[in-house]
């Protein structure tokens, strides 16, 4: 208390000078604050989504009652011994089943194109005490309603009213859509399973036409420290033991971590821009304090001889910026809920779940007192010369040391905006011109189009693609659901490993022998390379030796490679051919094909349009991000010239009145200056450009190590690199040309006058 | 009558640079300055007449000595103990003047004031009287020292020096900069501020300056190498500006 009002006091004594020294440097206060505005800004975003996107998660996952781990098993297979027993695991303090009917579908239009999933199908009218379904009914229930998973409507542009088309084994089923069904359970594309919801009276009908795909879907409910990994292991040990085929089995960690994937990647990213900025702004008002110091030595000097003392005299320099840096920062954050809900928004469309970002009192406690405090902090060390100013010398122009220059900071800052913009210019390159490679680090094999054919057809089919010229590789590949002791794996099975495109094994090797196998990223600790792992499909199972270990973003990692001749001693021959073409015309392809030889080929998927759509939901994300970095790159180098020229036609007025005096005219005063600025910049540019080919990669695998892409398949540009430096550079000296313009009003007597 | 000391140095020694280029100022040099004189002290360039100045005031400190200002030893003192002696003790005139940039008159006489002062009204009133005294109009008192004469931004700047009642007001060659009719204005305020009881140390080459006071202290070789007791300024005395050419004459001036 007595020491709040001593500092009160002396502020108040202070404030005289604070306000003179705001008053007096206005443009370069306000260029700080834009700077301290913008971090504030970016911070918020990052805060409030890590606060309120997780907790929203949770809220409707409680909301809905929704349970904790959910594995499914045929109905034909099912009996309420089973029922018993897993009620009987320690651990668990509820469990309920529910019907359903289990299918691979492709969704026809889906955002445009067909879209494959493994889909669950539930009668929406079904009691349920667990995962509850938040339906939102606009056109009602009638005799062919369905109702579509949020995740649809967001990406797959269905909406309520309209209608959608589930076509399973090749034959199309539309429904007129009732409405949109808020869930837990699965939520997007990610968790490898989507769900599908009809009234009573369509479900029965329809599962009754799938009555061979009827499961019964068991949810659990744990209490409340129960280890769900280890739960998970006694139920699929459990199941096994029976002889029944676990057809799938997820729990609330994994399907949270893949729905808020993106999510955790903006936070990141954002967290990451906003220290960059952080670091100019701290090198900034760094430049600005020292430089004032140097500029005002014989007023500072002034200072002391009238009795201030070294700290009055430093917290008059620091004071205006903390200000300064308070106000800025409300404002960032006040401006931040005006975007929230808009970066929410995009967020849902990859999340499967809406949420209204709320007004956060911690993050933005959190936002104001780490901005303050950084500025405090380091202004004041920058103010710290003003302890070693002798009052005498400071009056005498004795600076004593030298300062920070102009050009290291601007070395600084142009280093730290190269760095921003390269990647920038790696994401925008990776994701807009070499789409291939961000939809390889995020997927597996991205084929033109998927045939599916009988096995007595197969060779045939194959001959035909052998002729054809369009067609650049194709090979037997599928993806099929296995199991293991830990239950389900999603495996992709290909004749022959070394033809694939896209090479998603980054530790080991793909299985070549059909003894052989390759496992995803989430079985690695457990399954050293050389390890046996028991794999079943069905009641056949056998045992492979694990060769490597491959990426999957989708399936959290709960995948494998086997090879066509290692499946098939534990399931059928796979029925898909992965096709390859030259160019991207795979729905002509795919007309003649099926006009020509109906008989040979059972169905086709477009995958050239189905990976557009599954990269739409990132381009836009991504999109944003880069706009957003060049947006704040440019700003940055506005307000740092801005900053920098001022302070150094300040400094070197006299300089100027002496070149004007011996006949230099105004442009060739302008142009000198802005010339000057080039060197440092184009260094830094230069440097930050060759570094790139270290740090970007590094950034970028820390980035996408985080949603489970452990093999990052960035490549960075050298052109891109090079075009960015050049760019900046060009800009920073336009820029410089544009901000020297005062150089104009100094004339040769106000030299004299000075 | 005897006179109280007000500023006692003893054993001063103040040298600038190292090894070879040392340049010893003085080493041993022992002043008192008594209250209630307007002390003047002349010497040639670079015989380290403001060095003994700043010395005196605790602007700087010497390499060696005691200086006890009103009975402190302020050698003995840190650098903010040495900022609240001078903002208590002390007052600043400077040749180059060293108002605050940008700011007016009066918020730089505040900036002063309210380093003594708690309450900001007292201030403000004591600098309207001051800026009275030294004949600054009040249509002055809100512009910068870049809107005015050099005379007025000096006479100012004393106000700035005097508005804590400093036991002692230092001026450094005040007038330098100006020309002979600023240069008489500001005189006339040291005078005016004298007679109504202000110590002060001026440092100046400017015999017009010099005049004014009543105590000319000679340096030269760095020690105190002659003293004149000139008496009350008196405008037009002759026999004082005689007494005071004649010291500096036998000074070598």
């Amino acid at each position: 208390m007595k020491s709040g009002i001593m500092i009160l006091r002396i502020m108040k004594k202070l404030s005289t000078l604070i306000l003179h020294n705001l008053n007096k440097a206005k443009g370069q206060y306000i260029s700080f604050g834009v700077f301290i505005c913008l971090t504030a800004f970016i911070i918020n975003i990052a805060l409030v989504l890590a606060f309120q996107t997780f907790d929203a998660y949770d809220d409707l996952f409680d909301k809905l009652d929704t349970a904790d781990i959910n594995f499914i098993i045929p109905q034909i297979q099912d009996n309420d011994n089973l029922l018993t027993e897993v009620e009987e695991i320690n651990g668990v303090s509820f469990v309920e089943k529910h019907g359903g009917v289990f299918t691979p579908v492709t969704v026809r239009e889906f955002a445009g194109s067909d879209f494959d999933m493994n889909t669950v199908f539930y009668n929406i009218d079904e009691e349920r005490k667990l995962n509850l379904l938040d339906v939102t009914e606009q056109a009602g229930k009638s005799g062919d309603s369905a109702y579509i998973p949020m995740y649809m409507k967001k990406l797959g542009g269905f909406t309520e009213g309209g209608s959608i088309t589930y076509s399973i084994d090749g034959k199309d089923h539309t429904y007129h859509i009732g409405g949109t069904v808020l869930e837990m359970q699965y939520g997007n594309y990610g968790t490898g399973l989507i769900g599908g919801y009809f009234p009573k009276a369509v479900y029965e009908e329809f599962a009754g036409k799938y009555s061979n795909n009827a499961v019964k879907e068991y949810s659990i409910k744990t209490t409340e420290n129960a280890d769900l990994s280890e739960m998970k292991n006694i139920i699929s040990e459990m199941i096994k033991g029976k002889g029944i085929a676990l057809l799938s089995i997820n729990d609330r960690a994994a399907s949270k971590q893949t729905r808020t994937m993106v999510c955790t990647l903006l936070i990141v990213i954002f967290l990451a821009i906003a220290a960059i900025i952080l670091v100019v702004s701290i090198f900034l008002s760094n430049f600005r304090i020292r430089s004032g110091v140097e500029d005002e030595l014989a007023q500072m000097g002034v200072l002391k001889a009238i009795g201030y003392t070294s700290n009055m005299i430093i917290a008059g320099a620091v004071m205006p910026y903390v200000f300064v840096g308070i106000i800025a920062t409300v404002i960032g954050i006040a401006v931040s809920y005006a975007v929230l809900p808009f970066v929410a928004g995009i967020l849902a469309i990859q999340s499967g779940f809406s949420y209204t970002p709320v007004f956060d009192i911690m993050a933005m406690l959190i936002v104001v007192l780490t901005l303050t405090l950084a500025i405090l902090l380091f202004s004041y060390i920058s103010a710290g010369k003003i302890h070693r100013l002798e009052p005498i010398n400071a009056i005498r122009g004795v600076v004593g040391e030298e300062s920070v220059g102009q050009n290291i900071l601007l070395f600084i800052v142009a280093f730290c905006i190269m760095v921003l913009l390269s990647f920038a210019g790696t994401l925008l390159y990776n994701v807009n011109i070499k789409s291939d490679n961000f939809m390889n680090t995020l997927s597996e094999e991205l084929p033109s189009v998927i045939f599916t054919a009988e096995d007595e057809k197969m060779a045939e089919l194959k001959k035909i693609l052998q002729k054809d010229n369009r067609v650049q590789l194709f090979m037997e590949y599928a993806s099929v659901p296995v199991s293991y002791t830990d239950g389900s794996l999603t495996a992709f099975v290909c004749e022959d490993f070394s033809k694939v495109t896209n090479d998603i094994c980054y530790e080991g090797s793909s299985p070549a022998k059909d003894n052989e196998i390759a496992v995803g990223n989430a079985l690695a600790d457990d399954y050293p390379i050389g390890k046996e792992i028991e794999i079943t499909v069905g009641s056949q199972s056998q045992n492979y030796i694990v060769t490597g270990y491959i990426q999957s973003v989708n399936n959290a990692g709960a995948v494998c490679q086997l090879t066509s001749k290692g499946y098939e001693k534990i399931g059928e021959k796979t029925e898909s051919v992965n096709v390859y073409l030259y160019d991207k015309n795979a729905d002509a392809f795919i007309k003649e094909y099926e006009e020509n030889y109906d008989t040979v080929v059972k169905s086709s998927v477009n995958f050239e349009q189905m990976s557009e759509n599954g990269q739409m939901m990132y381009t836009g994300i991504v999109s944003v991000i880069v706009i957003i970095l060049f947006v704040i790159s440019v700003l940055m180098v506005l307000l740092v010239m801005y900053v920098i020229i001022n302070s150094m036609i300040s400094r070197r007025r006299q300089e100027f009145g002496i070149y004007k005096a011996i006949g230099y005219t105004n442009r060739q005063l302008t142009v000198k200056t802005a010339f000057e600025f080039i060197p440092a910049t184009a260094v830094a540019s230069v440097i930050s450009a060759i570094a790139g080919f270290w740090y970007l990669p590094a950034i970028d695998n820390v980035i996408f190590s985080l949603i489970g892409a452990v093999k990052n398949q960035f490549e960075v540009s050298v052109w891109i690199l090079i075009i960015f430096a050049v760019m900046f550079t060009a800009v920073a000296f336009g820029i410089s040309v544009l901000l020297s313009a005062p150089i104009k009003k100094i004339t040769a007597y106000s030299l004299l006058k000075d | 009558m005897n006179k109280q000391i007000s500023i006692s140095a003893k054993h001063l020694k103040k040298a600038f640079g190292k090894g070879e280029s040392i340049q010893v100022i003085y080493s041993d040099l022992n002043i008192d300055i008594y209250k209630g004189d307007f002390t003047v002290i002349m010497g040639s360039s670079g015989a380290g007449k403001s060095t003994l100045m700043y010395s005196l005031s605790g602007m700087d400190k010497p390499d060696g000595g005691e200086i006890y200002f009103d009975g402190v030893d302020i050698t003995k003192l840190n650098n903010d103990k040495l900022a609240v002696f001078r903002r208590k003790e002390c007052g600043f005139v400077f040749q180059q003047i060293y108002l605050i940039d940008k700011m007016n008159l009066m918020d730089n006489v505040i900036t002063a004031g309210v380093l003594t002062s708690k309450n900001r009204e007292d201030i403000k009133n004591r600098a309207e009287e001051l800026f009275s005294l030294v004949n600054i109009p009040e249509k002055t008192w809100r512009k910068t020292s870049a809107q005015i004469s050099g005379g007025e931004a000096q006479r100012a700047g004393i106000v700035r020096a005097v508005i804590n009642n400093p036991n002692v007001l230092f001026a450094d060659e005040p007038t330098g900069a100006l020309n002979s009719a600023n240069s008489a204005a500001v005189l006339d305020v040291f005078t005016s501020l004298h007679d109504k009881g202000q110590s002060i140390v001026m440092v100046t080459h400017d015999k017009k300056s010099a005049l004014r006071g009543n105590r000319i202290i000679y340096i030269k070789d760095g020690k105190i190498f002659g003293e004149c007791d000139l008496g009350k300024f008196e405008q037009d005395n002759m026999e004082r500006t005689e007494k005071l050419d004649k010291f500096i004459k036998e000074m070598g001036w």
